[in-house]
């Protein structure tokens, strides 16, 4: 079909083209996503090219202050007349310079330590300790005499393996932030050795500190954001995925113990050699997605079928059956799902009304059917509430050639009502999908991942990869198995959410065309 | 929450069989709003029973009390007075914090256009990926070093710390206010920061409301990371944790009917401050942003 | 300071020793004539331990004399100096006992008042004694100072270096004070960990004398039946890894943790035979035979339970003695050791885990001696007597087992009649037995209402077993 087609079309038509384009473009964008991952990567690696072709050429083509930089920071400020300027990237240098020779080096390099374990006998047993120069031995001393007996921590020579990770990953991503702050140095440095070239005055110290309201407004906006999001996020994850390469488990608990690299070995725990975990893992892997497609398409149409429902002609009160159902989604998850747990007890609640004794929650297939049944119970009023606006937006000439054409209730529903919600709705669709996968409430809270199960590792038989990873850290202690799983439900949520984010942009693109 | 009635008007040819086909829609959508409400009318009742124990088979209360409601209050085993305080101050700090974070950076990301704006929006979109409490022992770790360890101060810290993250919705509320109005003001000499405080800010009240909702009903729900936080410091727990805990099988027995009177004191706020907000909620999600 | 106050300790044991054999009377009540055999046992294997005192280690040392009151008060005003006088503690309990245990921290405060320092101890009854272990763990630093537990998270503390050693001289009194058993049980590889505390933390039957006769109880399925007949219920909650093991013990399988291993033969014909007299009764289930407790807990399930006429009977501990009491009046309370079940076609009396509840202290506790010296306070014998009366659980202390009250309470009976069927638990199982594992078995044995064929339940038990291997 050409542009001309196109235009000839009605407006319903048109809406309809596009939906059936969008689905054909399905198969496409899998592929497409493949071929996007190949070129983001070639992207990044020319994007670190130029980089040092910047950096090289900078430095071919800078003045004397301007090379001087390459080494002392802010000397290039400081040689084009920018003190404050120049004093403030002076100082971050020796600042990190400092930071590094007292503090940083010595963590990154425990971090090899990390590897080099000897065994050394105390009281009798044998236990793993690290070489000297890493770890001092007598950092954790043991005073005891006939009246008690106490572990001391000597903070001279004492490291727990969780600071010597945390630290080491903060001196890595001060680093890396020095280390970009070193190459704005030496661009400020180049630029303003252009400016002068030119013939212009470079701005002064308080000129440019006003840029940071305007041009440079975003540096302002950014700054605390990402520097808290740098401390308490990203620090934790990096520090966390480090934790998936390292025995940091039960056995080896800070500060009594110390942990150290085992390589992939939990990933291939997790995989294939060890069958506790591994047949644990998936069966864990199927159920969350079998849940997740469940949970997401049970409350998406049952939730479009509700506002059909309320918005349909001749209904009246809308605003008061809208409101009832708003209510239920309104009280707190947590509140509710822990109502529905009482409610669904083998002894009490609806049981103890009936005086029957249905195991909803506490056999496997039942527990499983009634976690979908309830999050259905939850659920449905939000996409109730957000479909209802998206009904009155259907064009109308589509229903009218389509009843023209003799369609009935059921046919009009299946052929424009979902097909032009599911258009509309798609990222929402994904969003909720990957927010079922690491839905940790309806789970945790209805049935806390039970019933409990002779073949499970540390898990029931409701639980999904994420209440799993909960589990994982706070009962059984295995946080170097919880970081895997960590990184594998990352996986599985970016790979979906990629696939299915291009799908909705090659849709997008098709909207352009017209 | 309008009646829409245009079609009232209309004339139907087959009125009867139109008029059944109502009849039915209007018996399934009450047999749905009981099926909805009954839990939470239960959760009321409960709150009102005067017997003790979860295994009453009557639906009514045996003896109606207001007794859960005080003990609630006053009790030996749980501070709910204090933790309702502690929640509220998260709530209040995490609020402001948050709010404050979300529209700088949403209005950064939607109306500045610097270099690395692409590669910090995919930045964004990848950390949303990870399982939220994935690295919360290693949280834990930082806190304790930094000697906030069961704090409220943590709490904040852990539940605005990230909330640039959750720019989506507002990033797509700010796309939709015209760019004109940036550009006449530009050349009219204000700066960036003056257009984002006197020009956009004030356009933006519902973005404003919504996102200040959201983010403070967030500490009332949240109840792993305190969990995991607070560990035996019960002076710091909040309500989330706090009403868990009287379920928990020692004390089930006890206090079940309390929990009833605590969530029922929890759920009357936030509901009402869901129901005013819905609209916005509506136009946040299907604002379109794809969220990870 | 270490050899400092090894001097010091052999002075003041060497006055001891004149002191208790001039005045030849310990502590409190209690006979002198069996004190002074208890402690050449006591001292002679005490002597194995590192400390390198001869002499001094042949004697117990007073606790309650006022030379040692004062030597422990030094010991107290020492460790305070370093944080200002002050002595802030955090003692770890379970909710029901939080009451109880501020008293005895009061009475403890009271003992060793001193103007050079002063107490703030403060008991916490956010993480319970089953928890204990497992919180002290995960982070020692953020852990109580004193914590009481079950006797089962022993090992894994010990494993984790997480807990101190009983220093000599409190050790002396707790072996010298406490039955062999208890003393045995809180301590590894032969070194003395913990204090013993309570000796019931074990299961035994209660049943309502109204409806079931002393020979009713003697085996499950006559119980069942009589139960059915009043329209009740037996409660057993073997969808619990400690209540369901018994049936293993019974069996005679072999379960043993031992350097941080599980190991359990219920993949063997005897763990099979377990398997099956479970499925067995679970045939009854919801039909005169109650077998999981649900959300709401064991106990609360027997506690409601009694309280509406529901149950019969219901095997349990002496935690849940007072509500039953409560609910079914005193005369009517029954406590006798657990039945005998159908196993292999006869009848086998069941086995249980009889355990200990026992106080530790955190080996990082900046206040070792002023911990250790609490955690004997709080089991001394005064105070299990005390537990008793307040909180009716069961004493380890040989002196207040001999109390006649407590002798003829019906439970501390029943335990004694179950205790040559019952095992320790520090000895059998690790932490990731209780995983829930094990009370999956329960769970889908009950689910299937026993329905089970025996290679479903061997696939399940060989399941278990990997599933230990952790």
């Amino acid at each position: 079909m050409d542009y001309l087609d196109y235009v000839q079309m009605t407006k319903g038509q048109r809406i309809a083209y596009k939906i059936k384009s969008f689905f054909r473009g399905i198969p496409g964008a899998v592929g497409n996503f493949f071929r996007l991952i190949g070129l983001f990567i070639k992207k990044f690696f020319m994007w670190i090219g130029n980089g040092f072709k910047g950096y090289g050429s900078r430095f071919a083509k800078g003045d004397i202050g301007t090379k001087l930089s390459y080494i002392i920071m802010g000397a290039g400020s400081m040689f084009h007349r920018q003190i404050a300027k120049g004093l403030i990237f002076l100082a971050t240098e020796i600042a990190y310079i400092y930071f590094m020779f007292s503090f940083g080096v010595g963590y990154i390099s425990k971090l090899y330590c990390m590897n080099v374990k000897t065994t050394a006998t105390v009281d009798g047993q044998p236990i793993d300790v690290f070489v000297d120069g890493c770890i001092g031995q007598e950092a954790l001393q043991k005073v005891e005499d006939d009246w008690g007996t106490q572990t001391i921590v000597n903070p001279d020579t004492y490291d727990d393996s969780n600071r010597i990770l945390l630290f080491a990953v903060l001196s890595l991503i001060i680093t890396v932030a020095f280390f970009a702050v070193y190459i704005a140095n030496t661009k400020s440095a180049y630029a303003t050795q252009m400016t002068l070239k030119e013939g212009k005055k470079p701005l002064n110290f308080i000129a440019e500190m006003k840029t940071f309201l305007d041009e440079r407004f975003h540096i302002t906006l950014l700054t605390l954001p990402v520097l808290l999001l740098c401390t308490f996020t990203i620090l934790p994850i990096i520090f966390t995925i480090f934790m998936a390469f390292t025995n940091y488990n039960e056995k080896h608990l800070p500060p009594g113990r110390f942990y150290w690299w085992v390589g992939f070995s939990n990933f291939a725990d997790v995989f294939y050699s060890n069958p506790q975990k591994s047949e644990t893992f998936g069966r864990i892997l199927v159920w969350t997605l079998i849940w997740a497609f469940f949970a997401t398409f049970s409350n998406y149409i049952f939730g479009i079928i509700l506002a059909l429902l309320i918005n349909k002609k001749g209904i009246k009160f809308k605003g008061f059956w809208r409101t009832m159902f708003v209510i239920t989604a309104a009280v707190p998850q947590f509140v509710t799902l822990l109502i529905m747990r009482l409610l669904l007890d083998k002894d009490n609640g609806l049981n103890a009304m009936f005086g029957t004794h249905y195991p909803f929650l506490d056999d496997g297939m039942w527990a499983k059917v009634m976690i979908i049944i309830v999050n259905m119970w939850v659920g449905i009023p939000y996409t109730m509430l957000i479909s209802s606006g998206l009904l009155m937006n259907i064009p109308e000439d589509l229903y009218e050639s389509a009843r023209i054409d003799g369609a009935n209730a059921v046919q009009q529903f299946t052929k424009i009502t979902f097909p032009y919600i599911f258009f509309v709705t798609t990222p929402y669709l994904i969003t909720t999908f990957v927010g079922n996968i690491n839905n940790f409430n309806v789970i945790y809270l209805l049935t806390g991942g039970g019933p409990s199960a002779t073949n499970y590792y540390a898990a029931g038989e409701t639980d999904l990869l994420v209440t799993w990873l909960y589990k994982l850290t706070k009962d059984s202690k295995d946080y170097n198995l919880s970081a895997v799983i960590g990184i594998i439900v990352f996986i599985i949520c970016a790979l979906g959410s990629l696939i299915t984010f291009n799908m909705s942009k090659a849709s997008k693109n098709e909207e352009e065309f017209s | 929450m309008t009646n829409t009635t245009q079609g009232s008007t209309m004339k139907e040819g087959y009125a009867a069989r139109k008029k059944a086909v109502n009849v039915a829609v209007y018996i399934i959508l009450s047999v749905m709003v009981l099926i909805w409400i009954f839990p939470i009318v239960w959760l009321i009742l409960r709150s009102f029973e005067g017997e003790k124990g979860m295994s009453s088979s009557h639906f009514l209360p045996q003896k109606w009390t207001f007794g859960n409601y005080i003990k609630l209050f006053n009790n030996e085993d749980f501070m709910f007075g204090q933790w309702f305080l502690n929640t509220l101050i998260v709530a209040i700090f995490t609020c402001i914090i948050s709010t404050l974070f979300i529209l700088m950076v949403s209005y950064a990301f939607s109306r500045l256009r610097f270099k690395s704006r692409k590669t910090f929006l995919n930045i964004g979109l990848i950390l949303g990926m990870f399982p939220g409490f994935m690295s919360m022992a290693a949280t834990y770790n930082i806190m304790e070093i930094l000697g906030l360890g069961k704090s409220l101060v943590a709490l904040v810290i852990v539940y605005s710390a990230g909330a640039g993250l959750g720019y989506q919705v507002a990033k797509g509320f700010f796309d939709t206010i015209p760019r004109s109005l940036d550009e006449a003001a530009k050349i009219d000499g204000a700066t960036r920061n003056q257009i984002f405080w006197i020009i956009i800010l004030p356009l933006s009240k519902p973005i404003i409301v919504y996102t200040a909702l959201t983010t403070f009903i967030g500490p009332w729900t949240d109840y792993i990371f305190v969990d995991y936080f607070m560990k035996d410091n019960q002076e710091t727990y909040t309500v989330a944790l706090g009403l868990y805990k009287m379920i928990e099988k020692e004390f089930v027995t006890e206090y079940f009917t309390t929990f009833c009177a605590g969530a029922v004191v929890i759920a009357i706020p936030i509901t009402i401050l869901f129901v005013i907000m819905q609209r916005f909620y509506v136009a946040g999600v299907t604002g379109g942003a794809v969220k990870g | 300071m270490a050899s400092n106050s090894k001097k010091a300790v052999a002075l003041v044991l060497t006055a001891m020793m004149a002191a208790t054999s001039l005045v030849g009377c310990n502590s409190g009540s209690g006979s002198s004539g069996g004190s002074t055999t208890t402690t050449s046992t006591a001292a002679s294997t005490a002597s194995g331990d590192a400390s390198g005192d001869t002499s001094a280690e042949e004697s117990v040392v007073d606790l309650e004399s006022d030379e040692t009151i004062k030597l422990i008060k030094d010991k107290i005003a020492a460790e305070a100096e370093k944080t200002d006088g002050k002595i802030t503690m955090k003692v770890w309990c379970s909710s029901g006992d939080l009451k109880f245990e501020k008293t005895l921290i009061k009475e403890f405060e009271d003992k060793y008042a001193d103007s050079r320092y002063t107490f703030s101890i403060k008991p916490n009854g956010a993480i319970g004694e089953d928890a204990a272990g497992g919180k002290i763990i995960e982070s020692p630093k953020d852990g109580a100072d004193v914590f009481n537990f079950a006797d089962d998270q022993l090992s894994q503390l010990v494993e984790a270096e997480a807990i101190a050693k009983v220093s000599n001289v409190f050790n002396g009194n707790v072996k010298k004070n406490n039955t062999d058993d208890a003393v045995a049980v809180c301590s590894s590889g032969g070194t003395p960990y913990a204090f013993p505390k309570t000796s019931d933390n074990g299961y035994f039957l209660y049943y309502d004398k109204r409806v079931l006769s002393e020979d009713d109880v003697k085996d499950f399925d006559t119980m069942i039946a009589k139960a059915k007949a009043a329209n009740k219920s037996v409660f057993f909650d073997i969808a619990n890894g400690w209540y369901s093991t018994s049936f293993f013990f019974t069996a005679g399988c072999t379960i043993e943790y031992k350097d941080g291993k599980q190991t359990a033969t219920y993949n063997t014909p005897e763990g099979l035979s377990a398997a099956k007299a479970m499925c067995h009764i679970a045939e009854n289930v919801d039909n005169g035979f109650i077998g999981a407790a649900g959300s709401s807990g064991d106990n609360s399930t027997v506690q409601q339970g009694f309280k509406e006429g529901k149950f019969a009977a219901a095997i349990i501990g002496t935690w849940c003695g007072r509500d039953i009491k409560d609910a079914l009046g005193e005369q009517n309370v029954g406590a006798a050791k657990l039945p005998t079940v159908l196993m292999d076609g006869e009848q086998k009396q069941l086995h249980s885990f009889g355990g200990y509840k026992v106080v530790g202290v955190n080996a990082f506790t900046k206040y070792p001696t002023t911990a250790q010296a609490l955690a004997y306070y709080l089991t001394s014998e005064q105070s299990q007597i005390k537990r008793y009366n307040e909180r009716g659980l069961i004493p380890t202390n040989k002196n207040a087992l001999e109390d006649e009250t407590i002798k003829a309470d019906p439970a501390q009976q029943a335990i004694a009649a179950q205790r040559e069927f019952a095992h320790p638990q520090g000895s059998s199982v690790g932490g990731k037995y209780w995983a829930s594992n094990i009370a999956g078995l329960g769970s889908e044995i009950l689910n299937a209402k026993g329905k089970l064929t025996d290679a479903e339940l061997n696939k399940k038990l060989s399941d278990l077993v990997t599933q230990f291997k952790g």
